[in-house]
């Protein structure tokens, strides 16, 4: 099976007060299509700056990045903004615009294809049923909760029908219980749109509860990918055994404390 | 009326009589004629180079060195001269352009001229305020430039933008009555040749008056703008 999205030697440095910090060295990722695949690993370690590089919200140094047939990497900067409506991206702090209605903000991509009034009005509620959130259409994201934002941020990102998706650190500003809606919803959009995820994430449960696949990341390189079953349950690299230590320890705790805590 | 000769009280007294408003009335005139239209001309413009100063920066959405360190120089230049040098150079523009050198409209331009750069800044600190994020939203998207300034930067930032035009405005006001020196006439002109050459203390007062008024009028309206779009938003 060939994959739908593939990264072939990606590199990436930063230039920061005369020293070159790099920070992608030589990332080559496959992603099936129609999967959820996570990217996980500590702070710093790249993963913002790896899916950044897939839509070019930064450049990479070297490298080359293909979505199905299209290597975006080749892409002017024309033909990337019209690629880029079909990579929807949903960020940790949402970045929904605040002067405008939810509405209005999963209208704008669809403002940007030009489309006719009538069915940007259908468009945008069909989403909002989507994501459940047809009561506040006319709300100000000012009046929203987290996780009602992230609804928006989803139902903007779909605006297009886009059939990737690249959310970094989607749930990490949210409640356990707006953490499950958004996985959740995340799934739903996946099985019932065919999109290919590809899912951030510090935490572990995240990815047990979400992705098929999983990549570790570690100061800019993939030391180990698969299946999430055999990497969580059997971890070669250090950031592996890190996080499956950490979370059985939470576990531990859980289980000492009992019903006490929160 | 002189506090020399008159006491204090009397001289208040008289700031608010007839014959007193009857001279300051046409001057006030003036004076907003002036603001206005350069408060039209600060506004448009200010916004224009503010928005190439926050775009072409080097955290911009489209940096252009060049564009961007001249533009800044030139403001920069501009921004070092007191307002009554400003005054003084742009008089012979003034004449080139309009054929005389000194009444209401000359001033305008002199007046522009100083508190266009200022404004321009001000406008740039709002852009560059704006979070990061908005912006890389929108160029994930698909969103072209020109469309992120006038469709997410512009709309994101006019709380920040009306209190910007806010101080611009008052700083118009007060420059306002120092070009009233050089022949443009206004409430700073009635304030030199009565108040300070002729020892007109109720003149003073009633100009000083005014200019106050003027001032809390535009704050006021500034802040309660500013606040109900916040409001409207619920930002605040
Ligand atoms: N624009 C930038 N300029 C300079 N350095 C940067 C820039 N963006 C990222 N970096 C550096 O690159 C490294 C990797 O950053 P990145 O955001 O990809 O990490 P991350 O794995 O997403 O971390 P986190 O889990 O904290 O989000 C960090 O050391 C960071 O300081
Ligand atoms: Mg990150």
């Amino acid at each position: 099976m060939s994959s739908y999205i593939r990264t072939e030697n990606l590199y990436k440095s930063f230039r920061t007060k005369g020293n070159n910090v790099q920070v992608l060295k030589g990332i080559n990722l496959e992603v099936q299509k129609g999967d959820i695949y996570g990217v996980v690993g500590f702070s710093g370690a790249g993963k913002s700056t790896l899916v950044r590089c897939i839509n070019r919200l930064e450049e990479p140094d070297s490298g080359k990045v293909f979505i199905g047939e299209t290597e975006i990497t080749a892409l002017s900067k024309r033909e990337l903004a019209t690629k880029r409506r079909k990579i929807g991206m949903i960020f940790q702090n949402f970045n929904l615009f605040d002067a405008k209605t939810v509405f209005e903000n999963i209208a704008y991509p669809l403002e940007l294809e030009k489309a006719k009034k009538k069915d940007i009005q259908k468009r945008v509620d069909e989403l909002l049923e989507l994501v459940g959130l047809t009561e506040k259409k006319h709300a100000y994201p000012g009046q929203l909760s987290g996780g009602q934002k992230q609804r928006v941020g989803i139902a903007r990102a779909l605006a297009n029908n886009p059939d990737v998706l690249l959310s970094d650190e989607a749930t990490s500003a949210l409640d356990p219980q707006s953490t499950l809606a958004i996985l959740d919803l995340l799934r739903k959009i996946n099985k019932e749109l065919g999109l290919t995820i590809i899912l951030i994430t510090h935490e572990l449960e995240v990815v047990k509860y979400l992705c098929n696949n999983v990549a570790v990341i570690e100061d800019g390189i993939i030391v180990e990918e698969g299946e999430v079953r055999n990497i969580f349950l059997n971890p070669n690299s250090n950031t592996g055994k890190v996080f499956l230590k950490v979370s059985k320890e939470f576990q531990k705790n859980e289980f000492v404390s009992g019903g006490e805590g929160i | 009326m002189s506090l020399r000769r008159y006491s204090l009280w009397e001289v208040v007294k008289h700031a608010f009589s007839k014959e007193v408003w009857d001279v300051l009335w046409p001057a006030i005139g003036d004076t907003l004629y002036m603001v206005i239209f350069t408060a039209v001309i600060t506004l448009v413009l200010g916004i224009m180079l503010g928005i190439v100063l926050a775009v072409t920066g080097k955290e911009g959405i489209t940096p252009v060195s060049w564009l961007h360190r001249g533009l800044g120089t030139i403001i920069n230049c501009l921004r070092s001269l007191p307002q009554i040098i400003m005054i003084i150079i742009t008089l012979p523009l003034a004449r080139a352009l309009l054929g005389k050198a000194y009444g209401v409209n000359a001033c305008i331009i002199a007046l522009a001229a100083s508190c266009t750069p200022m404004f321009a800044r001000l406008i740039e600190g709002a852009l560059l305020e704006l979070e990061k994020g908005k912006i890389e939203a929108a160029k994930s998207m698909g969103s072209t430039n020109l469309k992120i300034i006038f469709g997410i930067m512009l709309p994101e930032v006019i709380p920040a933008m009306i209190r910007a035009f806010t101080v611009a405005l008052i700083a118009i006001i007060s420059m306002t009555a120092l070009a009233g020196n050089f022949g443009a006439g206004g409430v700073g002109d009635i304030a030199v040749r009565f108040g300070f050459n002729r020892f007109q203390h109720d003149m003073l007062i009633a100009t000083v008056f005014s200019l106050i008024v003027m001032v809390q009028v535009v704050q006021t309206i500034g802040d309660v703008c500013s606040k109900l779009i916040l409001k409207k938003r619920h930002l605040i």
